[in-house]
């Protein structure tokens, strides 16, 4: 294999890569939305709720909640047999938590006198979260959202534990195909700064601009 | 559970692997962060590239992929051969000090140009001035961001078990070969992981509110 050769094949793991970490990141999107609202504006015991499963899911390792689903339960749930699956829940599940935090701390920013001026125009309260809070709470979230983005990239790496197909799957098969312990594991550490690097450093700047034109 | 308490020495020495090479991970980690910060901010130009080359790389790629290279790649470049556990010493510095070097330049340049120039203005030394002006307060003021990279520090460990470190995810899977258990075993381990984890974040909290320096609350 011509080095040519190889790096179409790490590329070709990329998409599924990919698309671990975007599925899981609009899963944890959904999570963080719906959890970060319960802790601002939800009652006592959904207060309770959402905050046990931010503390559990930002306290243990996703590596661990992969095995614990996918070895635990899916000798009882044939669902989690499914090492894709399993990881797009596990990683969703652990963004998830991370989300609400930074979604807190944005509609924080927007602030709670943004909230009483809506309903004091009469605004119910949730159009008032519709149109007033949440489309400034997700421009200031966007800088911690494509961190987030890149720490599943990198995080998906751990789903080749459990046997899914993908790029460190890929380089671990190039390994074994070319008997080189040098190229596929150099190339595909710089396929992955690739993916991430952009995103990290382009959203923060996109983000600090935004916030700038809106002044907050 | 009961079963798992006949493996009691076995989880028990995994454990403290797994700390083990968190704390040392996370120390090294802060002397590589501390020093790539003082390279960034007070470097020259070539000093400042490899910084930020080095940072880069360690913090876009994945954990897994820097064992692979410090532990496999590393040997076939240059003949130094590493033992597993030295490879994931080294693996978690390098990787924790690209992430501090972040918190801690933040925290070293944006409250003490003031500071600097003051010390600076009063004839002490560029040592002097970032031993005893500049790191002692920095040291303060990024604890909260350090309390993260602990707990996600501690959280990465489980990486090891790629190059077969005995930590203590990895002793759950030979309890799992042996006793065909595995949700109750995994089970444990991520409730073990959780309390070990979140009163580590509990105390760092702690920690902070007593030695927090009125007015200079973070900008992380």
């Amino acid at each position: 294999m011509t080095p040519i050769e190889q790096l179409i094949f790490l590329l070709k793991a990329v998409p599924v890569t990919l698309s671990i970490s975007l599925l899981s990141f609009l899963l944890g999107l959904g999570l963080g939305i719906i959890f970060s609202f319960i802790r601002i504006y939800g009652t006592v015991f959904l207060k309770y709720i959402a905050d046990g499963y931010e503390k559990v899911f930002r306290s243990v390792p996703v590596l661990a909640v992969m095995f614990l689903l996918y070895f635990g339960l899916g000798g009882y749930l044939p669902i989690f047999k499914d090492p894709y699956f399993t990881s797009v829940i596990s990683l969703g599940l652990v963004s998830g938590a991370n989300q609400s935090q930074i979604f807190r701390s944005a509609i924080g920013s927007v602030g709670r006198s943004q909230m009483l001026a809506a309903t004091s125009l009469g605004l119910t309260q949730f159009k008032s979260l519709r149109y007033v809070i949440l489309p400034q709470a997700l421009i200031l979230a966007v800088p911690g959202l494509g961190s987030e983005i890149a720490l599943l990239i990198k995080d998906s790496s751990y789903s080749f534990i459990i046997g899914v197909i993908e790029l460190m799957k890929h380089t671990d098969i190039l390994r074994a195909a070319t008997r080189s312990l040098v190229f596929p594991y150099i190339a595909s550490a710089l396929i992955y700064v690739a993916l991430t690097f952009p995103l990290a450093t382009y959203l923060d700047k996109w983000g600090s601009m935004k916030k700038r034109e809106l002044g907050l | 559970m009961l079963f798992l308490l006949n493996y009691s020495d076995f989880l028990i020495n995994g454990f403290i692997t797994t700390v083990q090479v968190t704390l040392i991970g996370v120390g090294l980690g802060m002397i590589l962060g501390i020093l790539a910060a003082l390279g960034d901010i007070y470097g020259g130009k070539i000093i400042k590239i490899i910084v930020n080359i080095y940072v880069e790389f360690f913090r876009g790629s994945p954990l897994i992929a820097q064992l692979f290279l410090i532990y496999f790649t590393l040997p076939a470049l240059t003949g130094i051969r590493l033992d597993v556990i030295t490879a994931g010493y080294l693996t978690l510095a390098l990787n924790s000090g690209a992430y501090q070097k972040g918190y801690l330049k933040g925290a070293m340049e944006a409250v003490f140009k003031d500071q600097f120039l003051a010390a600076l203005s009063l004839g002490l030394p560029l040592r002097k001035i970032l031993m005893y002006v500049v790191v002692p307060q920095a040291l303060r003021i990024v604890i909260p961001a350090w309390s993260n990279e602990l707990a996600s520090m501690a959280k990465s460990t489980t990486a090891l078990i790629v190059i077969g470190v005995r930590e203590f995810l990895n002793t759950g899977v030979s309890i799992v070969a042996q006793t065909f258990k595995p949700l109750e075993t995994y089970l444990f381990i991520t409730i073990v992981y959780f309390i070990w984890i979140y009163s580590m974040l509990k105390i760092l909290d702690i920690v902070y509110d007593r030695v927090k320096i009125p007015g200079l609350e973070p900008v992380i």
